[in-house]
């Protein structure tokens, strides 16, 4: 399948076959990013699924998955490449020994087989078919200096590596960015990107979800949990979950072959979307005082159209 | 800039005649239009833009807004803007079967920079905008102002900043600049690599050996480098603050302008980001935005509420171990004492530490009795007297320690 003949349809439609729900807006950007061959820059609150797009997109589309994982202290020599100095020096080693020519050993050892590849050359070499997915994911979490090195990048799909020249990509790969906002990304860096923000589901979006990705579930129960999730996301607690909580819970009661919700079982597997001690007795206080009832929350969930 | 309807009419109007037939003229006059109401557009989006608009179908509303979104905004907190400029700018063309979506302007979600309803809030507005001019008035009006200061010794330094003068402003960015280095320079995990430190790099040693034929000469070393906190400002602006609001606006702009990761934040009875407004070149400039923006200026003060708007909003994305929240207060709280305990505990939690600025502490007979600094002084790390240049340089000496 040729991602640059899909329409947004389709996108919508690939995606929903790997059981990931999109709105018809995501959908839009990501048509764009694929068809314009621009890069996609993410944000959104933790477990939103920022990160899964791109994982489902790179397998409907049969395309190989590089994902690079941001961090405090990355540098270009684990992100781009690096020269493999330890072969390097073996080589020359052996080159002293049967004394040979010094002019050659120069630049043999400058050459593709001494280059460790690391995720972003990886992607931009990259020989396949269709072109890979490069999932660069929270970058907020890496140094504003190495926001510099993807600038090149991201523009040009190239880098220039001065033993060598420059690298430059056969087919572009098909980039996604991430962030979590725990810094602002450089201007210069969201230029090069589409930019969409993706808002925690309403409660129909989310339903949605979890009949998608567990066709058996109860209809019942299915709402009880979203009504459930949106309601916690509105509360104070000093974490809110995310989708990614939501399938988990859903996952455990399944499991436990609840058929739907009472406050007994909540209590029991709030472990799934609480995170924090803190968390977790604030919501048993508001149950068992009466502040929290599941029966109330139903009725003010909206009604589904099915 | 305060984004009202009007605002965004005039922005259409303005750009009426930029307009032509055909996709590029009229993207590249939204593009203006859009720089006009204060959002950072390039020229690179704006051509990727009208490149990609035969890409979906142009009559699907929906479709198009999506298109020059995704490609000229990069920061949600524009949205609210676009999506206004892009109803008032498209609604002229003729659109027969797409529907105009209503305007609900005034209604607008209370986010931190969403754009304030136009007239019925005019006389807040102009509140503010007067309470921000009047800092720029020569400073004898405010010693109306006489909340507890500084008994008056005529010395420089020990002025109130509640009476100070535009030439001490030079004192106090000086003393600014070097808290802002004690803040930022800290000692980091990772590794810098050098001929001394405590651990030998193998890797570089290698690497460096290969001018002496491979042989083993110098020792490459790594050692700890100086890594960069970030700091975020929560400063109250509310009534009681008034006479410190001069230093205030200063000392916000100083720190975010000196330092790389700051956010800044100004509370009264509300919240609202202001980190976007005060990254300019010019103070007047940033004033300028400011006083458009700001709603609530001068008003009463609720800390708790405010802090528990910064919790849920902002702090789980802005406050790491890393960070040093400073808040700037007098302490006045008019609302629920037990929501700022909570809060500040939350805070507490996320950030790795917590400096508590109170312009009151210097005044002899001052003590935090009243409840709301009651309830917040044992989540704090610092308890520290902001009044004058001095208060400055002493505590830009705290921090040093601080973080030695």
């Amino acid at each position: 399948m040729d991602p640059k003949q899909l329409t947004i349809e389709q996108v919508q439609e690939i995606l929903l076959k790997e059981k990931y729900v999109c709105d018809r807006s995501l959908a839009t950007v990501v048509y764009l990013s694929l068809v314009m061959g621009k890069p996609l820059l993410l944000e959104g609150e933790a477990g939103v699924g920022k990160t899964e797009i791109a994982k489902v997109l790179s397998k409907v589309l049969g395309a190989r998955l590089i994902r690079l994982q941001c961090y405090e202290g990355l540098d270009a020599s684990t992100a781009l490449y690096e020269w493999n100095y330890p072969k390097q020096m073996l080589h020359i080693k052996l080159e002293e020994i049967e004394r040979g020519d010094k002019k050659q050993v120069e630049t043999e050892i400058f050459t593709q087989d001494y280059l460790v590849k690391r995720p972003l050359l990886d992607a931009i070499q990259s020989e396949d078919a269709i072109p890979p997915v490069l999932l660069i994911d929270e970058i907020d979490r890496a140094d504003m200096e190495f926001e510099a090195f993807l600038l090149e990048i991201l523009s040009d799909f190239q880098i220039t590596i001065p033993e060598l020249g420059t690298v430059t990509a056969k087919h572009r790969p098909y980039v996604f960015l991430t962030s979590n906002r725990t810094r602002e990304i450089h201007d210069a860096l969201k230029r090069r990107c589409l930019y969409h923000w993706i808002e925690y589901p309403t409660f129909e979006k989310e339903y949605e979800i979890i009949t998608t990705k567990f066709p058996e579930v109860e209809t019942k129960m299915a709402q009880q949990i979203c009504a459930f999730m949106q309601k916690v996301r509105e509360m104070n607690f000093y974490k809110r979950p995310g989708v990614a909580e939501t399938l988990d819970w859903a996952t455990a009661l399944i499991a436990l072959n609840r058929k739907q919700l009472d406050d007994k079982s909540v209590i029991e597997t709030m472990g799934c979307v609480l995170k924090y001690r803190e968390d977790l007795s604030h919501l048993r206080e508001q149950v068992e005082n009466r502040q929290f009832s599941l029966e109330a929350l139903l009725r003010t969930s909206p009604e589904l159209v099915s | 800039m305060d984004i009202t309807l009007e605002t965004v009419a005039e922005a259409v109007s303005k750009v009426a005649s930029a307009r032509g037939k055909g996709t590029l003229p009229n993207i590249m006059a939204f593009g203006r239009a859009l720089k006009d109401l204060g959002v950072k557009v390039s020229l690179s989006q704006l051509l990727d833009a009208s490149r990609s608009a035969d890409l979906v179908d142009i009559a699907e509303r929906g479709d198009f807004r999506e298109l020059l979104r995704a490609n000229l905004i990069s920061q949600k907190e524009d949205f609210p803007v676009f999506d206004m400029l892009f109803d008032c700018f498209w609604r002229e063309q003729s659109y027969e079967r797409v529907p105009m979506e209503t305007m609900d302007i005034q209604g607008t979600p209370t986010e931190s920079q969403a754009p304030e309803g136009g007239d019925e809030e005019g006389g807040m507005e102009e509140a503010a905008t007067e309470a921000v001019a009047n800092e720029n008035l020569p400073l004898e009006n405010l010693d109306e102002f006489a909340v507890p200061t500084y008994s008056a010794q005529e010395l420089m330094n020990r002025k109130d900043f509640s009476e100070m003068g535009t030439e001490e402003s030079r004192a106090i960015a000086r003393a600014i600049l070097l808290i802002a280095t004690k803040i930022a320079t800290q000692i980091s995990r990772r590794k810098k690599i050098g001929r001394k430190g405590p651990v030998i790099d193998p890797r570089t040693t290698m690497r460096r050996s290969m001018k002496f034929g491979g042989e083993v000469i110098e020792m490459s070393h790594r050692k700890r480098r100086i890594k960069k906190t970030k700091v975020v400002l929560l400063c109250d602006v509310s009534g009681s603050m008034d006479c410190y609001s001069r230093f205030l606006i200063q000392f916000m702009y100083g720190l975010q302008n000196e330092l790389w990761g700051v956010e800044t934040f100004v509370f009264s009875t509300s919240l609202s980001r202001i980190t976007h407004l005060i990254r300019t070149k010019n103070i007047v400039d940033a004033l300028d935005k400011i006083s458009g923006t700001i709603l609530g200026w001068s008003g009463g003060t609720n800390i708790g509420r405010s802090l528990h708007t910064f919790n849920r909003n902002f702090a789980p994305s802005m406050v790491t171990h890393r960070t040093v929240v400073v808040i700037i207060s007098d302490g006045w709280d008019r609302g629920d004492v037990s929501l700022l305990e909570k809060e500040m505990q939350d805070i507490k939690r996320r950030a790795k530490k917590i400096i508590w600025l109170n312009p009151l502490l210097a005044s002899e007979n001052y003590e935090p009795l009243c409840k709301g600094m009651q309830a917040a002084l044992p989540y704090l790390d610092l308890f520290l007297s902001v009044h004058n240049v001095n208060s400055l340089v002493s505590l830009g000496r705290t921090l040093q320690k601080m973080v030695a």
